[in-house]
């Protein structure tokens, strides 16, 4: 296959926000993964991941790219070159004898930080036979760098693999591959810089100081830690449909169970200032692979208003409201493909307390739903499956929920020095409890 | 849309309007719902849904409350445009 010598994907958006967010921490070499981990119902074979990826990357390269800035001041971007030149990145093979050491693993992957400057953006890993109780296994755990890709994406970089190994020896998507990366915003560039001005005046409004976190403080961060829950419960309407489901009602839950913190640490009560990441792609089907396709909403609190759950989420929910009224959603997705134009530290000048590595009080998201379609992989059936980001020493917590299935997904990532496995233990019952789940077996 | 008339408001037609919304706005190209399709399985998320309720306070000049936030309002479009009526009548 012919291709050009080399071929460049930019960096956009939030993408570029993930970049600037782990340059804050440039000198501690604080890790930027996020990991995907897929159980299966038996053994995965290597050969066959491997074979799929080397098949995936005729048609898209961006899996074996390397980030690339020519200049201080140019784009940064993602530079792959002729396909005779990708090397397909590592797939590793692990025996493990505990779900204990199958933690510390995936911990350990979570860690080892991702350079890609001299490394392949994201690396595999089949890490067999860590349930003694569930007879032969494989977890198959994916591992990038986070602003190659969002959760979303790495669940479609999967159904794209398992698609081509499904097809094996025929040509993929019948010769007419998908496409893997989103278009540019196509609206002049004098509406974008108007929307991009409105986004930046509305961010200086957010909050009257810089907001504190349980990393505040923290100057020799530790390792990312990791604990993950599994829980079945349906949804239920708390004055209104699907409460349970909506972001809002998560967040405000979330935002009670850190108040508890605040209380214990005695941190002030000052504002929370949560990022709330709106998925950019038409619904209805996998959409872009690539690039963090992502917005960004601000929730505002303080720790004394989480007391009433569902006060709290109809809160924020008009909050939400407001901004998708005053077109604040768009107008930050604009904004943030203007940071292009600027170098790693003015990146973030916009928010209230990057000058003291303050970005945000935690983190909380909504992981995409792990869709009905990777239901089989490579041949086995998926038990279950999770995200676990790595977060930053500030604000040095997040809370992540997904769906597999009938299994909700609880996953609290901390980094040592901020908190603790005792705390990130409490939070996930408080979670639990407040959302009428029970453990999954 | 005017807000006018509103109590003559023909269900077929604001079914339409909300379908025509929710497929320009929301939907990929290649996956259009019709207006008795399930919103929820058709991909419609929390932010989705809100955008739903400004397109109806633009269009027929009312918030539908938090306790009208029921499935039997919102679970279609055809839904949706029975609410909106009800309301407006």
């Amino acid at each position: 296959m012919s291709t050009p010598r080399v071929r460049r994907l930019p960096l956009r958006g939030a993408d570029l926000v993930l970049v600037a967010m782990q340059a804050l921490w440039k000198r501690e070499g604080v890790s930027n993964n996020t990991l995907m981990v897929v159980q299966c119902d038996g053994p995965l074979d290597p050969e066959r991941i491997r074979r799929a990826l080397d098949r995936f990357l005729d048609v898209c390269p961006w899996p074996s790219a390397r980030l690339r800035r020519r200049r201080p001041w140019g784009q940064l971007h993602w530079a792959a070159g002729a396909r005779a030149a990708l090397a397909i990145p590592p797939v590793r093979h692990q025996r493990l004898g505990s779900p204990e050491a199958l933690h510390a693993e995936l911990e350990a992957e979570l860690n080892h930080a991702i350079d890609p400057r001299r490394e392949a953006p994201l690396r595999l890993a089949i890490l067999d036979g860590a349930s003694e109780a569930a007879g032969p296994q494989s977890v198959l755990v994916v591992t990038w760098f986070h602003p190659l890709m969002d959760p979303r994406g790495g669940q479609n970089l999967l159904a794209h693999l398992a698609h081509v190994d499904e097809t094996d020896g025929r040509a993929p998507w019948g010769g007419a591959p998908p496409v893997f990366v989103t278009e540019p915003d196509p609206r002049p560039l004098k509406v974008r810089g108007r929307l991009g001005r409105s986004s930046q005046r509305y961010m200086r409004t957010l909050v009257p100081e810089a907001p504190v976190s349980p990393g505040t403080g923290l100057t020799a961060p530790g390792r990312v830690r990791f604990e993950q829950a599994s829980f079945v419960g349906d949804d239920h309407s708390l004055g209104g449909v699907r409460s349970t489901r909506e972001i809002v009602w998560r967040l405000a839950l979330v935002g009670r169970t850190m108040a508890d913190l605040w209380r214990r640490r005695g941190l002030p009560d000052l504002p929370f200032l949560v990022p709330v990441s709106v998925d950019l792609r038409p619904k209805g089907e996998p959409g872009a692979t690539f690039g963090n396709v992502l917005a960004f909403h601000f929730a505002r609190f303080r720790p004394s208003e989480t007391a009433d759950v569902d006060r709290l989420a109809r809160a924020l929910r008009g909050q939400m409201t407001d901004a998708l009224r005053d077109g604040q959603l768009d107008a930050n997705a604009v904004a943030m493909e203007f940071l292009k134009y600027r170098p790693l530290s003015l990146m973030l000048r916009d928010l209230p307390g990057t000058a003291a590595r303050e970005t945000f009080s935690f983190n909380c998201a909504d992981l995409a739903d792990f869709p009905p379609a990777l239901e089989k992989l490579f041949g086995r059936r998926v038990v279950n499956a999770y995200h676990a980001p790595s977060v930053l020493p500030r604000p040095g917590i997040g809370v992540f929920f997904n769906r597999c299935g009938i299994k909700n997904n609880l996953v609290v990532s901390w980094v040592e020095g901020a908190t603790t496995l005792e705390e990130g233990r409490r939070i996930i019952e408080a979670v639990r409890e407040g959302m009428g789940w029970r453990t999954a077996r | 849309m005017s807000t006018g008339n509103l109590s003559r408001l023909d269900p077929e037609e604001v079914a339409r309007a909300v379908t025509e919304f929710i497929n320009t706005t929301i939907m990929a190209r290649t996956r259009p719902v019709r207006p008795d399709d399930d919103l929820e399985l058709a991909g419609l998320d929390s932010m989705a849904l809100l955008k739903v309720l400004l397109f109806i306070e633009a269009h027929y000049g009312f918030w539908m409350p938090d306790e009208d936030l029921v499935t039997d309002n919102i679970r279609t479009a055809r839904a949706f445009a029975a609410y909106i009526c009800r309301r407006s009548a």
